[in-house]
């Protein structure tokens, strides 16, 4: 008995230490829910009802209601919704056709098409949408390419709709390189034997075999797209498109002497696309639950690739997979090209060899600019390298210190709260914690930030009576927006990897003495932890290039590199000579970033300890073959004088 | 020594165990046996401290430990799937629970060095990922983590399940081996009779909850308490109206007897009872041949050894004895 009293839990005045925490953690979530999510957003969806008829005096939401719609608002909506419906069209068609090319047709080639078609996995965005705009804006490359061939077009046809579909359809195909060629893979192979077996002919397989298995995928996709479209940002802003979201935005900068009712208008703009998300999601969701078509088979066959018989078709299909490489590879090629090319090379858009330079990267030039009977004027520092130019240098600074730290955040916030939910599954509070984890899903970025930009631009109470639009502050506020926007991605990774932790591992560590938190410490997060890194790495790399929530915040204290880089290309810069060159290195910059990034999760993070113990010992083999190779001779030498 | 002193365990309203005693000997190979659902991983969780019972207490070597945490028990257990942590080596996995005592590292590394000998497991496999080795060597890591901080009993819940026949057949001999070797108190669930029998030194026979009969694997198999352990245990066959009359069994009881104990084709035994038989279908495994023979209007299973001799055809008559001696009876259950 003497021992059981031991045992028994710590206990500080009373209270044991564990209920202390319990409560603590509560309170802490509780106030990080409501205050960060629920008030500044119900802020700004009740600032309909707050407006005042500044002649009467009485609040009257009708009449801002009558006021939006007979204004210019409607348009946006209508312009969102216009793109998210053929964007639709034109993602799936090109993501489809990417998948099947190379994945299910037999095309020459395939693994060069399939890094071509992954490019948009390592830069995206507003590095994207530059790029896009350096190829075919109005001095650019291909646009000057297609005057000289058609003196009579529009130099300044890349823009409006036409130029934002074209860029965002494939702009927005990475997640089917992503998920539907995952999908295309577990494709039991034996079941498209079995149909060309009882005489379904190779096309008949394709649309009655293998599309079916696909469906609940492309649904999926076909949702995320649609959202993709309706919030669009930086192609849109770029391009010059009036949508939403680059209004919402304007909306914030603008005052009730600018417009009427700034705040109720973005307001009501927010519940419209907050009402679209939210059926679509409860839709999606809804399907997701009603389960998947999951292969039935124990012993899978791998996909063996399809030959397309027609001769006729097969030219086809390979014209048509080559045009789409070079649709994705152009910008690509393009930007690393221009990026080691001199200015005056980049603004003629004419690279040659004698133009080659790494000034865009790194170092500085002085400009001489001949003047008529003068001496030159000299420019000092006109022409400087991303890692050299104070701006980029600072953008670049402050995106790696936020992303980084709303990342991280996202990751411990999430795990300690998967962790009580695994522990407390089936109760109600556990479905309680992972709904408010989830609540930033259904409401778009553009809203919690332009919440953020109206609420906290005054001194709250609950945050120590700071104003956190204000200077330096705004920092702290992009990290607790970049982190909440990130809670949803985090959530459904982590808890993924938590299933995967078997509940006898966790006994077996407590029957072997571990506590609680040393299981936690010792068992389990090492399991869960390539997962919880790979979402680290991934909301990192998002976050690094992210443009939309930064753009909210006019703040210049929060100049992210995303708004570094569209500052670039925007023609009024001036005795900045060579930005487009600084441009095209950032965006090679990015690309190097991520595409490190997804090394590391995809290929080194997903070797278990296994794999990584056999790669470790043929290191050793290698080294010490290395070193039996040096030695040998020089054995044998001394063994000859002797 | 462990005791079990009326254990009740419930979950919710569900009652999984009602009044369980048992006694487990020092040095004994013990096995809790019974089909899934019946209790014997629930009474084997209760002893390792996973379960709480509602009443009833847990002994060991005569001190309560009903509510001692899991982790002050000192009770090994070998978990079905084994449990390894796939981020730890072979040598991580056995060290873990003494790095948690935090015993000094010489010390760490002598044991886990010693019992992995013991075991087997060479110093190269030691260094290895658990996900390198096969299923057989992962099961003698798990059996060195159980032993390694030297528990008074370890509990193996299912080791062998899921490891393919033939290994499973060889583990089995290993673990006796290994049993015997270490002396220590073992604890074993499964719901195979046949492991049950081969491996243990008493068994208790559970089902719904409770405990049918506690015997060593002859008392269980040949005079099986109850009608669940007759049937549960091992094939039989159960008389009909035609045999029992004829052997003058008494009426109101179910009776039964093993395949092995129906006697083809031999000189009849004084108090045998014989009769004509015809054969009716077989099955035939190498070892022995499996014969549904006719008999007295009902289908009696008969084993006989694959001996060359006793080798009948379909529609072959035989002559059939059955001795009241191999008979087992039960009251008719309501």
């Amino acid at each position: 008995m003497e021992n059981r009293a031991s045992l028994g839990p710590k206990k500080i005045g009373g209270v044991s230490v564990s209920l202390l925490y319990k409560i603590f953690g509560g309170v802490l979530f509780a106030y990080l829910f409501l205050g960060f999510m629920v008030v500044p957003c119900l802020n700004t969806l009740l600032s309909v009802f707050r407006e005042k008829n500044p002649e009467t005096g009485a609040v009257e939401p009708l009449r801002v209601i009558n006021y939006f719609f007979s204004g210019t608002m409607p348009s946006f909506v209508f312009n969102s919704l216009k793109l998210a419906v053929v964007l639709v069209i034109t993602v799936n068609v090109v993501g489809i056709s990417i998948v099947l090319l190379t994945e299910y047709f037999d095309i020459k080639g395939a693994k060069i098409l399939r890094l071509g078609y992954m490019t948009t996995l390592i830069y995206s965005g507003m590095a994207l949408v530059t790029g896009y705009q350096f190829l075919y804006g109005r001095d650019g490359m291909m646009t000057q390419w297609l005057y000289n061939m058609f003196p009579q077009i529009n130099k300044q046809w890349f823009g409006g709709f036409y130029a934002v579909l074209f860029t965002m359809t494939f702009a927005c195909t990475s997640n089917h390189a992503l998920f539907l060629r995952n999908a295309i893979r577990g494709i039991d192979y034996n079941t498209v034997e079995a149909a060309r077996n009882m005489g379904a002919k190779p096309f008949k397989v394709l649309f009655k075999v293998v599309m079916p298995t696909l469906l609940p995928t492309l649904f999926s996709l076909t949702v995320m797209t649609f959202i993709t479209g309706l919030c669009a940002m930086s192609a849109p802003k770029l391009l010059g498109y009036n949508s939403i979201n680059p209004q919402i935005v304007e909306l914030a900068g603008k005052t009730k002497g600018d417009i009427a009712f700034p705040q109720a208008q973005a307001a009501l703009m927010s519940i419209i696309l907050a009402l679209f998300t939210i059926i679509l999601l409860t839709t999606l969701n809804h399907y997701e639950r009603k389960g998947h078509y999951l292969s039935v088979s124990k012993t899978k066959a791998k996909l063996v690739k399809q030959k397309i018989q027609n001769p006729v078709s097969n030219v086809l299909a390979h014209i048509y997979a080559y045009v789409l490489f070079i649709i994705y590879m152009l910008p690509v090629v393009m930007i690393i090209l221009f990026s080691f090319q001199s200015f005056g090379a980049v603004n003629a858009k004419k690279p040659s060899v004698d133009s080659i330079t790494t000034v865009n990267y790194y170092g500085s030039e002085d400009i001489e600019i001949p003047r008529e009977g003068r001496k030159p004027r000299v420019v000092t520092n006109a022409v400087t390298g991303v890692f050299s130019n104070p701006k980029t240098v600072n953008g670049i600074r402050l995106s790696f210190v936020l992303a980084a730290a709303a990342a991280a955040l996202a990751c411990v916030i999430v795990v300690v709260a998967v962790n009580y939910i695994f522990k407390h599954k089936n109760r109600k509070r556990a479905a309680l914690i992972e709904g408010c984890l989830l609540f930033p899903w259904l409401l778009p970025t553009i809203l919690i930030c332009y919440s953020y930009r109206i609420f906290f631009n005054e001194k709250i109470w609950y945050v120590f009576n700071q104003n956190l639009c204000m200077g330096d502050n705004v920092r702290l506020l992009l990290i607790i927006a970049y982190t909440v926007v990130k809670l949803p991605f985090a959530l459904r990774m982590i808890k993924a990897a938590f299933y995967a932790i078997d509940e006898e591992l966790e006994e077996a560590a407590r029957n072997l003495g571990a506590s609680g938190l040393v299981t936690f410490l010792r068992v389990k997060l090492p399991i869960i932890l390539p997962s919880v890194l790979a979402v680290f790495a991934l909301n990192f790399n998002a976050l690094f290039t992210e443009y939309d929530m930064s753009a909210t915040f006019f703040n210049p204290s929060a100049v992210t590199y995303a708004r570094v880089i569209e500052s670039m290309s925007s023609p009024e810069i001036q005795n900045d000579y060579n930005a487009a060159g600084r441009q095209c290195a950032s965006t090679v910059f990015i690309m190097i970033v991520s595409g490190l990034v997804l090394y590391l999760v995809y290929g080194i993070g997903a070797r278990d300890l296994g794999e990584r113990l056999e790669r470790r010992d043929k290191r050793k083999k290698r080294i010490q073959k290395m070193k039996a190779a040096l030695h040998l001779p020089a054995k044998a030498e001394a063994k000859a004088v002797e | 020594m462990i005791e079990l002193h009326d254990i009740v365990v419930k979950f919710g309203a569900f009652e999984a165990l009602h009044n369980i005693n048992v006694t487990v000997n020092e040095g004994e190979f013990f096995t809790f046996l019974g089909p899934s659902g019946c209790g014997k991983t629930t009474t084997l969780r209760t002893i390792t401290g996973f379960i709480e019972p509602v009443s009833g207490e847990v002994l060991m070597q005569g001190q309560d430990i009903t509510h001692v945490p899991i982790e002050k028990r000192n009770i090994g257990i070998v978990f079905q799937s084994y449990a390894l942590f796939p981020t730890m080596t072979v040598y991580d996995n056995i060290a873990f629970g003494l790095k948690i005592k935090k015993l000094k590292k010489d010390e760490i590394r002598d044991k886990v060095n010693t019992i992995a000998r013991k075991v087997d497991l060479s110093d190269e496999q030691l260094k290895k990922a658990v996900s390198q080795l096969s299923g057989g060597q992962q099961q003698r890591v798990a059996i060195a983590r159980a032993l390694v901080t030297e528990p008074a009993i370890i509990c193996m819940d299912e080791p062998l399940s899921n490891l393919d026949a033939k290994l499973r057949v060889q583990l089995r001999n290993e673990l006796k081996k290994m049993q015997r070797e270490f002396g220590i108190t073992t604890i074993y669930v499964t719901h195979d009779q046949e492991e049950a029998l081969t491996l243990s030194d008493r068994i208790a026979v559970f089902n719904k909850g409770y405990i049918e009969q506690i015997g060593t694997p002859n008392e269980v198999y040949n005079h099986s308490q109850t009608e669940f352990v007759a049937n549960f245990i091992g094939d039989i066959n159960r008389l009909g109206d035609g045999i029992t009359s004829s052997l003058q069994l008494p009426a109101g009881k179910n009776h039964f007897i093993r395949l092995e104990r129906v006697r083809v084709n031999r000189d009849r035994e004084a108090g045998e009872y014989q009769t004509q038989g015809v054969i009716e279908s077989r099955e035939y495994y190498g070892l022995y041949i499996k014969y549904y023979i006719t008999v007295a209007g009902q289908t009696v299973k008969v084993i006989e050894k694959n001996d060359g001799i006793s080798i009948y055809e379909v529609g072959d008559t035989v002559t059939v004895g059955i001795h009241p001696r191999d008979v087992m009876s039960y009251d008719e259950q309501e």
